[in-house]
């Protein structure tokens, strides 16, 4: 049996607390020892909390900056993340998908897979991320 | 089938994509996703509780349902095993093997 600690991740900016605002069975993150494990994200606008369903550049800004955001709520980074799956809604947005990445990522970016499959909620693309804690 | 049904490595208790199985006959349970997904759950509770986890454990789910119109059904029991301060979790929709409408995989704490 691990002596790990199992911690809720939530983020600070509580408009970004989906699973919270519509009552969802899980957590945003959970925190295990050295690792972070984020709940896949979608496009949610930090202000309003609805969500942003505009051009699907946009929509992945927002998502990874929603992510730089829970990750920062608890001590990580986007540069911490070790591993991203991304989930695109049409896999033709992939090149610019990647487009946006690399404004993001410019340089030694963390392991990835993109796919395309249904999502919930009309979202154009839905990321989840396992990170260094610290 | 060529995989294991859970890994344990170091911490960390990693449970292959689970489809609903029918207990007493060992074949694939063709249900609702409701129903599906209950069986799933009570399965990996079962493996996780074999090597000394649980689903108060979990840390990761990701769940694939063959249409997202059924999001909230499976929801509606998915809630009911994890009560607590639930795993993180990402679901899609996805075409899934041998005619399931449910699978689901985890990574818990050992």
């Amino acid at each position: 049996m691990s002596r790990l600690s199992r911690t809720v991740i939530e983020p600070v900016n509580p408009k970004l607390n989906v699973s919270r605002n519509a009552n969802l069975p899980h957590s945003p993150g959970i925190r295990v020892g050295g690792y972070i494990f984020l709940s896949g994200m979608g496009p949610v606008d930090p202000a309003t909390g609805g969500r942003n369903l505009g051009p699907i550049a946009e929509q992945i800004r927002q998502t990874l900056r929603n992510m730089g955001h829970m990750l920062e709520s608890a001590g990580s980074s986007l540069g911490r993340i070790v591993k991203i799956t991304i989930v695109l809604a049409d896999i033709e947005d992939y090149d610019e998908m990647n487009r946006v990445w690399r404004e993001f990522f410019p340089a030694d970016p963390p392991a990835r897979t993109t796919c395309a499959l249904q999502l919930s909620n009309g979202n154009g693309v839905e990321i989840e991320c396992i990170a260094l804690a610290e | 089938m060529p995989l294991a049904t859970a890994i344990r490595a170091g911490d960390f208790v990693f449970v292959s994509g689970v489809v609903a199985i029918d207990p007493a006959s060992g074949e694939r349970m063709h249900g609702t996703v409701a129903a599906e997904t209950r069986q799933i759950l009570t399965a990996i509770a079962a493996v996780l509780e074999a090597t000394g986890s649980s689903l108060a454990k979990a840390v990761k789910v990701n769940v694939l349902i063959y249409s997202m119109l059924e999001y909230n059904n499976m929801n509606e029991v998915y809630r009911e095993f994890f009560p607590e301060e639930p795993p993180a979790r990402t679901v899609c929709g996805a075409g899934l093997s041998g005619g399931s409408k449910v699978e689901i995989e985890c990574v818990a704490l050992a």
